[in-house]
């Protein structure tokens, strides 16, 4: 019976349950799915990390490659995120070119690390004007359940903790580099942003962390950035009118959440150490 | 943060602001929108046919196109078309004209700063010129915080560039709540608020003008 | 979308007035409509309206390698974008036979005539020269798109100014504007497009054709030429047959044409140099007329900066009646929530609420597990938070745990070794 509403009548059905302050799922409206962290899954990679945020599962791998620099910035690395959302993870992804989705959290994601400064480029530079790393960010969904972008914006930050870059050495006489891959340096992480993701649903409730269901009922949607105590981002792309109070909670809630996620990262990289 | 105490032009001023509206035969609705040097150009085709795959049977597809000056289309593109066309579903009464689309071509001619304010300010002109039914208007105002912790409002490009965090907000005109909110850039919390409370005032203004322009234009003088 | 097709009587009508030498417009066979350039606040901005045809371009550089077969050349890219703002048949992405037409024209009367000098873009032979390119935007199309087109390019590349540049050994530095005067490009003549329309079998000759008559007329004929009477470009398109004398004759008419266009662009350049030497307004701003009704102009409007301390505390004290999320319950979740190391390199949060990874039952597999490894793990109450899963289905389960196993697999290597 349940299950005939909920094919029927979707919102009516999800209607009930928030008049009770619950979700079908079980969870309040301001909780977050259980998260799953694993760093250093993929070994061939510089750097890796694989996100499981309730059902959605993002793996992101991280590979350095040595280029030249652009000539307006010649001591500036570059790293370049891709997000991929195959006919792996969701029937609403056909294969070929990245789609409007794709393309978006990819810009999603450069816009995360270039805002919140969290790599200096000029770290990335092995010989002014001549070579420097290129970071390649590819972020892979294994399974769409909604929340993407916050699923993207964690494993690319786990990876990047995790990722060490080799040693290079430049012989000036004979104008070539050397890479020794057994001497590897850390890279150096700045801050740590944190994304999360709300959805508006009906015009009036905010729902946190919204499940695939949820993301196709929802009138509207902010992702909020945040690093200790600031925020980085704020993004919301039309959708329903919020008030300014209702903003204020959102923030609330997404720097309590950060708290956690970089307490997460912590942990499970202490874990990798030992 | 110091704020009755600036009293320099630029700070605390929005720009001249110039539209030009129907200039274009072609479109059904078109707006030329400037915000100090920033200019803005907009087309408005609709309610018109749309693709199968595209048709939503009980609203309006709104399908948004938008064109830098120079290079080709890339995912920056994609995210500010998403935003525009987020933005204009919302103040659209969609269910009026269902599986129909309308199409909105927005054009960059100048980007001094504020461009995203004057491009979603002049999606709003363009529709109202096509006359496309609308619950609300909308209006845009960017702000910056700059590196002394001041807050410029309608900032131009290069005080963008040199500034530590760059908002943009759009209000609807019945309550004035966010419709969008697009930020890049670090800032706290109470610097969050003090922007949102001065673009909402700002907003009034911007307002204040498309009701002048429409008078204008639909004056019999 | 599909574009309005031109009924029969309207066909025939245009046809009939053009056999008594009549436009619809009113004009005369080789008049042209009432053309402006004008230039925008940026250098290498240019709008051309001819009639109602509007076409901006808009050049800009950047430092590349250059090509193999000509090391010591720039390169000149021009690219025609037809905009769905033009006209609803225009789809935004791929280039229509029409885009690809007057892609390749354009190209053929600027890059093959050689009208800007390529050696002089050259920084460092065989390693960086300058890229100009020029992007041609077309806005509203109400006829002669090619004439539009090649009238904005070279206006505007006549109007670009690219940064200076020095070069010390192997490091260039490029100045910004704000250091040097940025330098001119050095153009050696202005090739300029003339359109001209034929019906009836080359019977009736029109100059600068609109929208209506392009899609009546027989064939067309495109000239480009420069004002020193150099023909760069000819073009014959459309289902007719010329004689030479009228090939001719066209060639004298676009020379006429050409030499106007050409002083008008001067004097539009002349115009924007005396503006912003002066110190003047420029811009596209100013070209918009005050006096139309369809037009507005609002003087800067001031901000109230004073009353914002106030307005801050009033917004967001109003936290009582909207709320949905409830804060109470958030700042108890906090406490709940410390993380759980299951295994090397894998950690969570968050074990309330259901998923289908079963994380609880994970876990406790791998409590079991752990014990004879010397990895450390960290146990919360987690045990009372309780994990429902909604699917039964095995497979998942089965999934999981092939991978942990192939962690449990290296770390027993690394434990060998």
């Amino acid at each position: 019976m349940a299950a005939d509403v909920k094919t029927a009548q979707p919102l009516q059905y999800y209607r009930k349950f928030i008049e009770k302050d619950v979700r079908p799922d079980e969870r309040t409206l301001e909780e977050f799915r259980p998260t799953v962290l694993n760093i250093g899954c993929v070994t061939t990679a510089e750097g890796s990390a694989l996100v499981k945020l309730g059902n959605t599962t993002v793996m992101c791998g991280i590979k350095a490659e040595i280029a030249s620099p652009k000539t307006e910035e010649p001591k500036k690395g570059y790293i370049v995120p891709n997000v991929e959302l195959g006919p792996l993870c969701s029937i609403l992804f056909r294969p070929g070119p990245p789609g409007d989705q794709a393309q978006r959290l990819s810009q999603f994601t450069n816009d995360v690390i270039t805002h919140s400064c969290c790599i200096n480029k000029e770290d990335l530079c092995i010989v002014p004007g001549k070579y420097v790393w290129v970071l390649y960010c590819d972020m892979v969904c294994l399974n769409y359940d909604g929340n993407i972008s916050d699923a993207c914006v964690l494993a690319l930050l786990a990876a990047l903790k995790n990722t060490s870059l080799p040693k290079v050495v430049w012989d000036e006489d004979t104008e070539t580099i050397e890479t020794d891959h057994n001497t590897t340096t850390q890279l150096n992480i700045i801050c740590e942003p944190v994304s999360s993701t709300f959805s508006i649903f009906d015009n009036e409730v905010l729902l946190v962390d919204p499940t695939v269901e949820e993301e196709s009922l929802s009138t509207g949607e902010v992702t909020i950035v945040t690093i200790d105590d600031k925020i980085c981002m704020i993004r919301k792309p039309g959708g329903s009118p919020l008030t300014p109070q209702q903003l204020d909670l959102c923030i609330n809630r997404s720097f309590i959440r950060s708290q956690e996620v970089i307490r997460l990262i912590q942990e499970t990289l202490n874990s990798v150490d030992r | 943060m110091k704020m009755s105490e600036q009293k320099s032009g630029s700070q605390n001023v929005l720009r001249l602001m110039v539209c030009e509206m129907a200039h274009l035969s072609r479109p059904d609705g078109s707006a030329t929108t400037f915000q100090g040097d920033t200019c803005v150009m907009t087309s408005v085709y609709g309610p018109t046919e749309v693709r199968m795959a595209k048709e939503q049977i009980d609203r309006t597809t709104v399908e948004v196109v938008y064109k830098p000056k120079s290079g080709l289309p890339s995912c920056a593109e994609k995210s500010l078309e998403n935003i525009i066309c987020n933005t204009c579903e919302n103040i659209l009464l969609g269910n009026a004209h269902p599986r129909s689309a309308i199409n909105i071509t927005v054009q960059e001619v100048q980007d001094s700063g504020s461009f995203t304010a004057c491009c979603i300010n002049c999606c709003c002109l363009a529709l109202l010129d096509a006359g496309i039914g609308m619950k609300c208007t909308m209006a845009a105002v960017n702000c910056c915080i700059d590196n002394e912790e001041n807050i410029i409002v309608d900032p131009t490009r290069k005080e963008e560039e040199q500034s530590q965090a760059v908002l943009t907000f759009a209000f609807d005109s019945k309550d004035k709540n966010i419709i969008t909110v697009i930020t890049k850039g670090k800032y706290s919390q109470q610097q969050f608020q003090k922007c949102l409370v001065l673009c909402r005032d700002a907003s009034d203004s911007v307002f204040k003008f498309y009701r002048e322009t429409m008078e204008k234009k639909l004056s019999k003088t | 979308m599909r574009e309005t097709p031109l009924s029969n009587c309207e066909r025939d009508f245009i046809k009939t007035a053009i056999a008594e030498k009549k436009r619809i417009d009113g004009r005369q066979a080789y008049d042209y409509r009432h053309v402006r350039v004008s230039f925008g606040v940026e250098r290498g901005c240019c709008m051309v309206n001819i009639g109602d045809t509007r076409v901006m371009a808009q050049v800009s550089c950047q430092v590349v390698e250059p090509k193999q077969a000509r090391p010591a050349d720039g390169t000149l890219y021009i690219n025609v974008e037809l905009s769905p703002m033009a006209c609803p048949s225009f789809e935004p992405g791929r280039l229509s036979d029409f885009g690809v037409e007057i892609n390749r024209l354009l190209e053929r009367c600027l890059k093959e005539s050689r009208c800007i000098d390529t050696e002089s873009l050259c920084i460092v032979a065989g390693e960086k020269v300058w890229e100009i390119r020029v992007d041609v935007h077309v806005i509203n199309h109400d006829g002669n798109l090619v004439d539009g087109c090649s009238i904005a390019a070279i206006a505007a590349i006549a109007h670009f100014r690219r940064p200076d540049i020095t070069v010390s050994g192997d490091e260039i530095t490029i100045h910004p504007a704000s250091e040097r005067d940025p330098v001119p490009l050095s153009v050696h003549h202005m090739p300029i497009c003339v359109s001209f329309a034929f019906f009836e079998q080359g019977k009736y000759l029109l100059v600068d054709p609109t929208d209506k008559e392009e899609k009546v007329m027989d064939g067309r004929m495109i000239i480009g030429m420069n004002k020193h009477r150099e023909i760069c470009t000819l073009q014959i398109t459309g289902q007719m047959l010329l004689l030479k004398d009228q090939v001719l004759r066209c060639s004298n008419i676009a020379v006429v044409k050409v030499t106007e266009i050409t002083e008008l662009i001067h004097k539009a350049l002349e115009n924007d140099r005396e503006e912003r030497a002066k110190g003047g307004k420029y811009g596209f701003a100013e070209s918009v007329p005050k006096n139309k009704v369809t037009s507005n102009h609002k003087v800067s409007a001031p901000v109230d900066m004073e009353t914002v301390e106030d307005h801050v505390t009033s917004t967001f004290s109003q936290n009582d009646d909207v709320i949905e999320i409830d804060s109470d319950a958030a700042s108890t979740s906090e406490s709940d929530d410390s993380v759980v190391i299951m295994d090397k390199g894998s950690g969570a949060i968050g074990l309330g609420g259901p998923s289908t990874w079963n994380v609880d039952d994970e876990m406790s597999e791998l409590k079991e597990e752990n014990k004879s490894n010397t990895t450390k793990t960290k146990q919360q109450k987690s045990d009372t938070n309780i994990v429902v899963s909604i699917d039964d289905s095995s497979e998942e389960e089965t999934t999981e745990i092939l991978v942990e196993p192939s962690i449990q697999k290296q770390k027993k290597k690394k434990g060998k070794v």
